[in-house]
């Protein structure tokens, strides 16, 4: 009987490569741009999907959610807050926060990790 | 100064590109071709900024790594084998959802929308909906709230979530209540630990 072979030997959630992901998808998708209702969708969509794709390459066995809120830039108020309810030694989370001339948005990742 | 500089190396590598046409077709990108790129990103991200909000395991303190020595130490360990395939009792996305909209409803009821106070509130929130969602008693099940408060100023505003779970016992609730003022937003998203 053969058993499983992790691909690395890290163990815990590296939130410093996380942010990293998170910042380039959004700078390669957002960077740039002005609001535009037409696009908005597809924008939203490309940003997580690739942020996904790009966190799964790490090759941990984590599942991910990526979560992200585009807002168009204006006078008015936010709130936002989390609860987690999971195993602090391997799970985590990163968010990021990013805006320019016409908008805010901010990029929530939560790692879960999968007991192999 | 520095332009003249440019202009000249662009003359010289012109120059010598058809020789070198016929040796070898691939040519190494020029300092020229990467500074200009270095700079057309640089302008593109000019008016943005960004920075990191919020991390869990914290970045710089040594608390985590205690944590992580721990973990390591018992990923060497091997465990008994449960013969479990799937959680015994299946998140059922309807009954938390009725759940976590009557709690919505109630603490939100004559709240109006207010700076400090939402903010103090949002996580107590959250807090609130953990504890429900626990007391439905799903085994092995690891959760995720979300809370989000909007303000309707006539501004647009666009939520997006993508997972990577496993589909057939991993799910989400969303609950959602309106008032006049603001918009309350909350996400529940349950995991199976296996």
């Amino acid at each position: 009987m053969e058993e499983y072979h992790r691909h690395c030997d890290e163990v815990g959630f590296n939130a410093d490569e996380a942010h990293n992901i998170v910042k380039e998808c959004v700078d390669g998708v957002l960077g740039g741009e002005d609001y535009n209702q037409n696009n908005i969708n597809q924008w939203t969509a490309s940003m997580v999907e690739q942020s996904l794709t790009h966190l799964v390459k790490l090759g941990k066995a984590y599942k991910y959610i990526v979560t992200c809120a585009v807002v168009q830039r204006s006078a008015y108020g936010f709130h936002t807050a989390s609860s987690c309810f999971w195993d602090t030694t391997s799970d985590g989370t990163c968010t990021v926060r990013w805006e320019n001339r016409t908008m805010n948005c901010i990029v929530n990742v939560f790692a879960i990790a999968i007991v192999l | 100064m520095k332009k003249r500089g440019r202009g000249q190396k662009a003359a010289a590598t012109q120059a010598l590109q058809p020789q070198s046409v016929g040796l070898k077709k691939d040519r190494k990108p020029s300092m020229f071709e990467k500074e200009s790129y270095a700079q057309i990103l640089k302008e593109r991200l000019r008016e943005s900024i960004h920075d990191v909000q919020y991390v869990e395991p914290p970045l710089d303190d040594s608390i985590a790594d205690i944590g992580k020595e721990w973990k390591s130490a018992l990923s060497k360990l091997k465990f008994a084998n449960s013969y479990r395939m799937e959680p015994l009792k299946k998140f059922q996305a309807h009954t938390v959802e009725t759940k976590v909209q009557q709690i919505l409803k109630e603490s939100l009821k004559d709240v109006k929308y207010d700076d400090r106070g939402l903010s103090h509130l949002s996580l107590q929130l959250a807090d609130q909906i953990l504890l429900a969602v626990k007391e439905f008693g799903y085994q092995r099940y690891k959760f995720i709230i979300k809370i989000l408060f909007i303000q309707k100023t006539g501004q647009a505003i666009n939520v997006a979530s993508r997972w990577i779970w496993d589909v057939a016992w991993d799910s989400w609730v969303e609950a959602k209540h309106e008032t006049e003022s603001y918009v309350a937003l909350a996400l529940v998203f349950a995991v199976y630990c296996e």
